[in-house]
């Protein structure tokens, strides 16, 4: 059996936590398929970022690439150095992290090569001779396991679907050359736009407070935003509200938006419709406020408080920063 | 039984969920205002509503007759006077439809069909109701125009149409009288002097469709807006009535099958005696009865349309039936509506109040009930 | 231009499930993957301000005329419709090969896919097409626009956009910030019955029915079940200080503050 491969991310030059991820996920299989684990950093100081990555156990393969490539698409550039790599090095599986660079990888590899294609997992273990992928679909309502018909296949891999565990014994880096036949026809990069009120990725986030139609107008918003900074945490939204304007697409939690799993999440005015369950239902306690105690979320919070959210919200900011302080 | 083809399917789910979003909300203020809601013309028009029942040619969208009835029915189903919109425009172009030149259609239709212009239909007067070929309403030659003088009551959007098809005698000598060729139908424009709607009625039901007394004093109308010969007008109304009548069918089964969903949901939702009260036989056997009765006669109405659609020669006979049925049915189901809601069915907190008031006119107006079953036994007996 | 949208029929929402081959079922009803029609309704912008044709591509079975002809109620010109029994059970490697043979016979300046689709599954077969099809492959677009001989979009990213550019023909896959679809205006249901729609076989492609299909596939679904379920939610309905009080211990005693 060849190697299993974690494809890697990064990001100002160190190791994205999903590559951690991944990189976890592809030491404990390859440790129970008796073969070996690599983790594949392809871009500019990529040798340099292979210790960090290194700590979580498989050996490195860093792929430097030259800085003229820059104004190019990150996977535009990743993909064929990877696919060339791969005819190489014959790895048996490849697992790429789901970031939205991570899919095109996976997607141009698709045609680059001729690997059979697993997407959306959730979770991956050792089956019968091969991986076990755990995928959710129809919108969560379902859970299936796939496999692949011979010992070779690309997964992709869920944000925290694994826990990143760093290793007693980091593995090596060994810098590597490839050299591809053509690069993918041409995309260029002209400007790179950074808009303001743009969150930190609320995936990283202990603590999540979601915003459902029930805040009513953007103004509804205040009291959520608040409660998340009386908490330290990061504000979510569902779908109607994102498509409503009035929360930036890279906060939508949901089945076309982040899955999450934060320690806490508190979901304020909603529902709890399908789409939206399957972004938070592996977190680890879910409170619901919510005027409807027919709503869908009661069946999957923990803990649901029956009540008008501008009543509550406000409130449980102030009796929580009371808490902090020490003065309750 | 008939099914409905995937096309009419589309149709009938597009206008259903323009009904819920927009019409729905509007209706019961329409009813307390008793202002035509010319906010749902301009809905219908964008939607290309209006334009189903023209040909293509003139830019109509050509629609067969059962499309023309489930897009009524659904408007209908959350507000009876909206329904009516379409059906009214319908109505007041048949006559030009069937007995129209070219040159008129081409001059009329594309306004129509596009919601620029409202058409309406004024057969009817104050003394010439049932008995309709008793009209008094005059049109006179003068050189290439005509003089019209008369009244006409009951007609619906007859304020705010800006095309009105009038039937108007032109001739009364007893022999063109007893063989009904002593009417011809002019279409008048709005702003016609002489041509006036001095008032309109306070009515029951369908309180946002304006329905207004029109007065002809001397309004000189050109020879070119004569539609059909002259003596075709009774022949011309007559045949209107086999779209018509149906039309007003479709708009009776969409004001029950609404009562019927509020019924349902609401006997769902309240509990007596321990269960929801649909539950308890006295209500569910009413339910039983009410939803039969819509399916019956949306059945008959589809049925109906697909032999006059066919030329059958019995049309009229089918026209009287579908709307017969239909109207009587929807006064039964918003009655029994009220009476499963009860106390609430009585206020204006739900619609069923407003359903029942509106399913009234089904049974007056395009001919009376007594009418329809006049029509009806003279077919049966017409071979005698 | 010419844009041609790669429209997926899927089960209408809430009534998915699987068949006895652990496939999902498509002899329900079906209706165009939700995203997809977020693509198509960007191309019908882009075609009537500029131009052009919007053509539907769908690979599915006979079912999938429904969300076809809602398609072309909503605008787009005419559909090409891939439809042969032997279809079924491929995977994506075999959509993949459809698809391309597909495209190949078609003249398009761009062709749009979708970012995610009901199955979980979406957001990659657009960049392996691209690949196979030699052209430029543009991502996640919450923005699209036609440049002189080429095509700008933004592209999402996770402090705001990245505007790429590349010369037409291209592949672009977008996101629902695109906007959302319109309903089709009764115009456009009744135009739709006289738009052609071409029925293509795998013969028609030259393709073997071995190569594609269920027999062919690289990926095999072992089993299903249903998501793990919580234990049941703690109600509380006291007014809004008592209830307060109780959630700040019910999350002291988890540790969480």
């Amino acid at each position: 059996m060849g190697a299993i491969w974690a494809i890697g991310e990064l990001a100002d030059g160190a190791p994205t936590k999903l590559t951690l991820e991944v990189a976890t996920l592809a030491r404990t299989l390859a440790e129970k398929a008796g073969s070996e684990a690599k983790t594949v950093l392809v871009g500019e100081g990529a040798a340099a970022a292979g210790s960090a990555a290194a700590a979580y156990g498989p050996d490195v393969l860093a792929v430097e690439v030259d800085g003229g490539l820059a104004d190019r698409p990150l996977a535009a550039v990743v993909a064929p150095r990877l696919a060339a790599l791969i005819e190489e090095r014959q790895p048996s599986y490849v697992l790429v992290g789901a970031s939205n660079d991570g899919k095109d990888v996976a997607g141009l590899l698709l045609g680059l090569t001729d690997l059979p294609l697993l997407a959306n997992g959730a979770g991956v273990s050792w089956g019968d001779g091969g991986p076990r992928v755990e995928m959710s679909t129809f919108g969560g309502k379902l859970v299936t396991h796939s496999a692949f018909s011979e010992e070779r296949g690309m997964v992709i891999v869920r944000p925290a679907s694994v826990t990143a565990e760093a290793t007693a014994a980091p593995g090596k880096v060994e810098t590597v050359g490839v050299s591809v036949a053509a690069e993918l026809p041409q995309v260029r990069v002209t400007d790179r736009v950074e808009e303001t009120g743009a969150a930190a990725p609320i995936e990283e986030a202990r603590v999540i407070v979601g915003a459902g139609r029930g805040i009513g107008s953007p103004d509804g918003l205040r009291v959520i935003e608040d409660l998340a900074e009386a908490m330290g945490g990061a504000v979510g939204a569902t779908r109607a509200v994102v498509d409503s304007g009035w929360v930036p697409y890279g906060q939508q939690i949901g089945q076309t938006g982040k899955i999450v799993k934060p320690a806490l999440y508190l979901a304020c005015g909603i529902s709890g419709a399908i789409q939206h369950k399957v972004g938070v239902q592996t977190a680890g306690t879910i409170v619901a406020i919510n005027k409807d105690a027919d709503a869908p979320i009661a069946e999957f919070a923990d803990l649901f408080v029956v009540g008008d959210l501008f009543e509550i919200v406000p409130r449980l900011a102030a009796a929580i920063r009371a808490r902090k302080s020490g003065s309750s | 039984m008939t099914r409905l083809s995937n096309e009419q399917v589309a149709l009938r789910d597009a206008v259903r969920e323009l009904a819920d979003d927009k019409i729905a909300p509007r209706a019961a203020e329409i009813d307390q205002s008793g202002e035509f809601p010319w906010d749902m013309v301009e809905l219908l028009a964008k939607q290309d509503i209006l334009a189903l029942p023209f040909p293509a040619e003139y830019g109509g969208l050509a629609a067969d007759m059962i499309s023309m009835l489930v897009v009524i029915e659904e408007l209908s189903r959350v507000c009876a006077t909206t329904g009516l919109i379409p059906a009214v425009q319908e109505l007041g172009s048949l006559p030009l439809l069937h007995g129209g030149t070219d040159e008129q259609k081409q001059r009329w239709i594309p306004d129509l069909a596009a919601g620029k212009m409202l058409a309406a239909f004024a057969l009817t007067e104050a003394g010439a109701g049932s008995d309709a070929a008793n009209a008094r309403t005059r049109a006179t030659r003068d050189g290439d125009d005509w003089i019209i003088n008369g009244e006409k009551r009951f007609i619906s959007q007859g304020d705010v149409a800006g095309l009105v098809a009038v039937f108007a005698v032109t001739d009364t000598s007893p022999e063109q009288v007893n063989a009904h060729r002593h009417m011809t139908c002019f279409y008048l424009e709005k702003g016609t002097p002489g041509f006036s709607a001095p008032r309109v009625e306070h009515k029951m039901g369908i309180r946002g469709s304006t329905t207004a007394e029109l007065a002809f004093a001397d309004a000189r109308v050109p020879d070119a807006n004569r539609v059909g010969e002259v003596g075709d007008g009774w022949g011309l109304a007559m045949k209107t009535f086999e779209r018509s009548r149906p039309g007003i069918g479709a708009q009776a089964v969409g004001i029950a099958q609404g009562a019927l969903d509020v019924a349902v949901k609401y006997a769902g939702e309240r509990k007596q005696f321990g269960k929801p009260i649909g539950l308890h036989q006295m209500i569910g056997a009413m339910l039983a009865d009410m939803a039969t009765h819509t399916e019956a006669a949306r059945q008959l109405l589809w049925g109906a349309a697909e032999r006059i659609e066919a030329g059958d020669p019995h049309a009229a006979r089918w026209a009287s039936m579908c709307k017969l049925f239909a109207g009587d049915t929807a006064m039964a189901v918003t009655t029994d509506a009220v009476q499963v809601l009860g106390g609430y069915g009585y206020t204006t907190e739900y619609p069923v109040e407003r359903m029942m008031r509106d399913a009234k006119i089904t049974q007056l107006y395009e001919g009376t009930q007594q009418i329809q079953r006049l029509i009806i036994a003279r077919d049966l007996l017409a071979n005698l | 231009m010419n844009i041609v949208v790669l429209l997926k029929a899927v089960p209408v929402v809430g009534t998915e499930r699987l068949d006895g081959s652990l496939l999902t079922d498509r002899s329900v009803q079906l209706e165009a993957n939700g995203n997809d029609e977020y693509l198509l309704e960007k191309a019908l912008q882009l075609t009537e301000t500029h131009g052009g044709e919007t053509i539907l591509l769908t690979v599915g079975p006979a079912g999938a005329t429904e969300p076809i002809r809602k398609a072309l109620a909503m605008g787009a010109a005419r559909a090409v419709h891939v439809v042969d029994d032997a279809i079924k059970g491929s995977d994506m490697r075999a959509t993949l090969d459809i698809l391309a043979a597909a495209l190949r016979k078609m003249e398009y300046d761009l062709v749009f896919a979708g970012a995610d689709t009901s199955d979980g599954q979406g957001g990659v077969l657009g960049a392996a097409l691209a690949v196979r099809l030699g052209v430029p492959y543009l991502s996640y677009a919450s923005e699209i626009e036609p440049i002189d001989g080429g095509v700008r979009i933004h592209r999402l990213s996770p402090t705001g956009y990245d505007v790429l550019e590349a010369p037409t023909p291209a592949m672009v896959m977008g996101t629902q910030l695109l906007g959302a679809p319109r309903y089709p205006s009764l115009r456009g249901i009744m135009q739709a019955r006289s738009k052609p729609v071409e029925a293509w076989s795998l013969a028609d492609l030259g393709l073997a029915p071995a190569a594609v299909g269920g027999g062919a596939s690289t990926t095999k679904t072992l089993d299903t079940s249903k998501p793990p379920e919580r234990a049941g939610a703690t109600f509380v309905r006291e007014p809004a200080d008592a209830a307060v009080t109780q959630v700040v211990d019910f999350l002291a005693g988890r540790r969480l503050i």
